[in-house]
């Protein structure tokens, strides 16, 4: 009962007389929670000083003056001096407090509950900030781990390509002089030999790196799985990687020395933010830090785990490493069961390197193909370019395609594993499964659905169809692969021109060549093709542009048109007064080509004008936020033209396709060109990225469609889709947020489905 | 219509291009175009310059494939007839019209599904249309535009007799959107014209009378 007599007597704000002063700075101090409340009691000690009570953790006066105020009770106040440490009420008058206002037992008790629960949640607040800041700590660490273990593999797989390239070159002095080298058992090369292997070191550091990168990305990958197990989940992980790919995206394209060179680098861009993943589980990577740098530190021991798996394999093999002496085989047992794996895992790999090496009179990646898995076989080939580049000198230029394409599997894999997506990861090559077959013209626009295997097309025969490709009608009329679409929209007096689709896939939105924007209501997926027609499917019609409606997009309830009149307007569809507002740039623009939502940056949106720029106004104000352009690339703007922007979806990049063959990258903070390549043989019609705005879709007036991985803005597949119609192809192309499909839109009146 | 450099022109609706300037580009002479879809280009090249020219529009090219020419035509006509389709769909509800009816001599029946049935005009109207899209656009009659089988052209003389009902179910239920529709497109003079020239269909089943005389009098004197 300490703090209630505490509290009945604290009714005091200011400490009575001097010895009451001596007494509130005796107990002075910080005591968290409970420092207030203890302030608030030793006011009423007096002259006695805190003797009875317990709590003596004390704030400055000023507080407890506020406590006062708080309290709002009068006439308690209490002069303690006599009472000492009792704690009793005083009902004495209180000279110092004339304006003390009443103090009730209630109010008091009230007043400690409040500042008690406040106390807690900062308490909770403050445990919540140490935690995360421990979390971080725990993240640095493994980062700073992860780097000295990445540099120790490294140091490890040269010294294995060094005894490679020794034994190539002695093998080579043998058959070339029929004798032994001299030295060739030595460890230490001969000056010659150390002078070699140098410059191989050196001239192979981009493969280096890329093969580390496979390396890291199986232990990435189980890391992973770790994580998840202790809740981390993706979000978090997705979130630290978007950071690092945002940094990474300010000096885009730098590629492997740009962002930090050398090592650094090569990890950088490689692996994307990944990396960071794996240092969250402390216990892990400590270990694995600790076992690695165990067999860093004496250079003889690099090669302990091959010599393990080599005793209980070849002989042979195990002789050729006998040089490397030392096998402590009793650094086995340190190792935990799961990095085992991942050790094993690497070791493999590593023998199958040495004794390719070995064996590596000319190139053999064809004989070992067979009896590794895909995972080794993509380190291998690797491998072997290295070590051919290592002897040759050179192909640098296959390596770097090769690193080109060893980024884009790993991007893969990460997409993969992020969303539903299926798939074992590695290269995931698109073909061409559903053609869509009905459209008697050309197909302009098409949309998925965001979470079913359904997708509409719009169509300049006047139409919209939707096609659910979990129903591929066998019957009568069609062929194997072929779909039959389930509904057909009706209301456009016109050709078709856009499509826009409501978050949850309920609603629909076409624009025509009629001005006209229309609302529908999707029939279930699973309709009879041939079922009564209902009206209401067609739910509405925007009308206030004044002529072709080019481009439509969503977000959320909104969505945004532009028209061929000039105008962009913002919609809410199902609202009274649907037409929230018009944007209209000066004459000099000509009309917009195409719009989209800035997706990170809320009530933001690029259009692109005929003008060949491309404008982001704020939807809120209407005003011109910054304008996209560059100056000297865009010099002479006629055959510059935009057939499409589009925004990404976590970067404040913009993305635009022109007639020139171009695809640009627009910074919209800055309103700079960021990069700027040739993508297409002719002009580039259509992009769509990804939903983790990893890959970018394009389609061109060329046939074909291509897949661009966005990190390094390399082209990871080509595919020849449609036929021309006149000088038009493929108009639109889409990819499905959640499952693995992309899609293509041609003049052919077709429409294809890859997976 | 778009200029690009010199001499070439290069026919594309850009984004942002106007309505009225769709499609509006120099003719390209059909031995010009070198693309699989080249008919259909000339044809809605021909339509696009005048519609109500429906003899010019169904004189067919000299060495063109008849089947080419009369299923890219058919093709032509089925998308137009969405337009139709559109206009019906406004108005003529199954509440009104719950047969599918010209003159009351004939119900027609719906051979969109297993047994034919008695759908309401409307429904005929889509059922129809859509089917005749999936099997004109079919991978196994009509795999390819450039060659037609013997067999599949067949086919088209079934599609035309189901399409041309809307024609005359439109006329003598929803006269006004008829005569509308025909004063802009001339879709049903072209379709008599054409299911006449090419003998797809019976003359007496062509119950809309459209004085096909008088249109086919100059075209006679040319074919």
């Amino acid at each position: 009962m300490g703090t209630n007599s505490g509290a009945t007597a604290g009714i005091n704000n200011k400490p009575v007389g001097g010895a009451g002063g001596a007494g509130v700075l005796g107990g002075g101090g910080v005591g968290g929670a409970n420092s207030s409340i203890g302030g608030v009691l030793s006011n009423s000690l007096g002259g006695g000083g805190s003797g009875g009570l317990s709590i003596s953790g004390l704030n400055a006066g000023g507080q407890n003056a506020n406590v006062g105020g708080l309290i709002g009770v009068g006439g308690m106040g209490n002069v303690g001096g006599d009472d000492g440490g009792n704690g009793m009420v005083g009902g004495g008058p209180n000279n110092q407090q004339a304006t003390t206002p009443q103090y009730t037992i209630p109010g008091i008790l009230h007043f400690i509950q409040h500042e008690w629960s406040r106390f807690e949640l900062e308490r909770s607040q403050w445990d919540v900030d140490r935690a995360e800041l421990q979390a971080r700590i725990a993240m640095l660490l493994g980062e700073r781990k992860c780097l000295e273990s990445l540099k120790s593999d490294l140091t490890r797989r040269i010294k294995m390509l060094e005894y490679a390239l020794r034994q190539e070159r002695a093998k080579f002095y043998r058959l070339k002089y029929g004798t032994d080298p001299p030295q060739l058992n030595e460890f230490k090369p001969s000056n010659e030999d150390a002078g070699l292997a140098g410059e191989v070191a050196t001239d192979s550091e981009v493969p280096y790196s890329s093969v580390s990168n496979t390396t890291w990305r199986q232990g990435r990958q189980m890391l992973r799985q770790y994580l998840a197990e202790i809740g981390y989940t993706d979000n978090i992980i997705d979130v630290r990687s978007n950071r690092v790919r945002s940094i990474l995206g300010l000096n885009n394209n730098a590629e492997h020395d740009g962002s930090g060179g050398g090592l650094g680098g090569g990890l950088g861009s490689g692996t994307g933010g990944e990396n960071l993943s794996p240092n969250i589980n402390g216990n892990e990577s400590n270990k694995r830090a600790s076992e690695t740098e165990g067999r860093h530190t004496p250079a003889k021991k690099v090669q302990q785990s091959i010599d393990e798996i080599i005793v209980d394999t070849e002989a042979a093999v195990m002789a050729n490493f006998e040089f490397l002496g030392a096998t402590e085989m009793s650094d086995d047992d340190e190792i935990s069961d799961d990095l085992e794996m991942v050790a094993t895992d690497n070791d493999d790999t590593d023998v199958k390197m040495a004794k390719r090496a070995k064996s590596g009179k000319d190139m053999l990646t064809e004989d070992l193909e067979a009896d590794v898995g895909e995972q080794l076989l993509n380190d291998m080939n690797l491998m072997t370019e290295e070590v051919d580049g290592s002897l040759g000198l050179g192909e640098l230029a296959q390596l770097t395609v090769n690193n080109e394409s060893d980024g884009a599997y790993d991007a893969n894999s990460k997409d993969g594993s992020g969303g539903s997506a299926g798939g074992a990861g590695y290269r995931k090559t698109w073909n061409a499964k559903y053609t869509l077959r009905s459209h008697f013209d050309g197909v302009r626009s098409l949309i998925f659905h965001p979470e079913e295997p359904v997708l509409i097309t719009a169509s300049e025969d006047h139409t919209l169809k939707l096609w659910n490709l979990q129903k591929t009608v066998q019957a009568k009329k069609s062929a194997s692969l072929d779909v039959e679409p389930l509904y057909t929209f009706r209301a456009h007096t016109g050709p078709v021109l856009c499509l826009g689709m409501s978050s949850s896939g309920e609603t629909c939105y076409s624009g025509g060549l009629d001005g006209n924007i229309e609302c529908w209501q999707l029939p279930s997926p699973n309709i009879d093709p041939y079922d009564c027609y209902d009206p209401n499917v067609h739910s509405g019609t925007l009308e206030g542009h004044t002529d072709a409606v080019w481009g439509l997009t969503t977000m959320q309830s909104n969505i945004v048109s532009c028209s061929a009149d000039g105008t962009v307007k913002l919609w809410s569809p199902y609202n009274k007064e649907p037409l929230l507002r018009t944007y209209t740039a000066s004459e000099a623009e000509g009309a917009p080509s195409s719009v989209d939502f800035v997706r990170n940056e809320v009530d933001h949106i690029v259009v692109a004008y005929n003008s060949a720029h491309c404008i982001v106004y704020d939807t809120e104000t209407g005003k011109q936020v910054v304008r996209l352009e560059a100056a000297q690339e865009m010099s002479g703007n006629t055959g510059k033209f935009i057939n499409k922007v589009v925004s990404h979806p976590t970067l404040p990049i913009t993305i635009t396709a022109h007639e020139d063959r171009h695809i640009r990258f627009w910074d919209n903070t800055s309103g700079t060109l960021v990069h700027s390549m040739v993508a297409h043989l002719e002009p580039v019609t259509s992009l769509a990225v990804d939903a983790h705005g990893l890959y970018l879709l394009s389609g061109s007036h060329d046939c074909s469609i291509r897949l661009w991985n966005l990190d390094n803005k390399t082209c990871v597949q080509e595919i020849t889709a449609h036929r021309k119609k006149f000088d038009e192809s493929i108009f639109d192309v889409a990819f499905h947020a959640t499952k693995p499909y992309i899609a293509s839109a041609g003049a052919d009146g077709l429409a294809k489905v890859f997976v | 219509m778009k200029m690009a450099d010199g001499s070439t022109i290069l026919r594309r609706n850009r984004p942002g291009t106007k309505s009225k300037d769709f499609c509006r580009w120099p003719d390209e002479p059909l031995e010009e175009m070198d693309s699989t879809l080249a008919v259909q280009q000339y044809i809605q090249q021909l339509i696009k310059r005048d519609p109500s020219n429906v003899e010019l529009i169904l004189t067919m090219p000299e060495a063109q494939d008849e089947g080419v020419w009369k299923y890219e035509h058919l093709r032509q006509f089925c998308m137009e007839l969405n337009g139709l389709a559109v206009r019906l769909q406004k108005e003529c509800s199954p509440s009104t019209c719950t047969q599918m009816t010209a003159t009351d001599q004939w119900i027609f029946l719906c051979a969109a599904h297993k047994t034919p049935k008695e759908c309401p005009a409307i429904d005929y109207t889509r059922h129809t249309l859509d089917g005749a899209a999936c099997l004109l656009n079919s991978n196994k009659y009509f795999p390819s535009r450039v060659s037609i089988k013997e067999s599949s052209v067949t086919k088209l003389g079934s599609v035309c007799r189901r399409v041309y009902r809307i024609f005359s179910h439109a006329y003598f239920h929803h006269r006004r959107i008829f005569d509308e529709f025909e004063a802009e497109t001339y879709l049903c003079h072209r379709f008599t014209h054409f299911v006449t020239k090419y003998n797809l269909m019976s003359k007496e089943n062509l119950i809309v009378p459209i004085n096909v005389g008088e249109n086919a009098a100059p075209g006679e004197s040319e074919a």
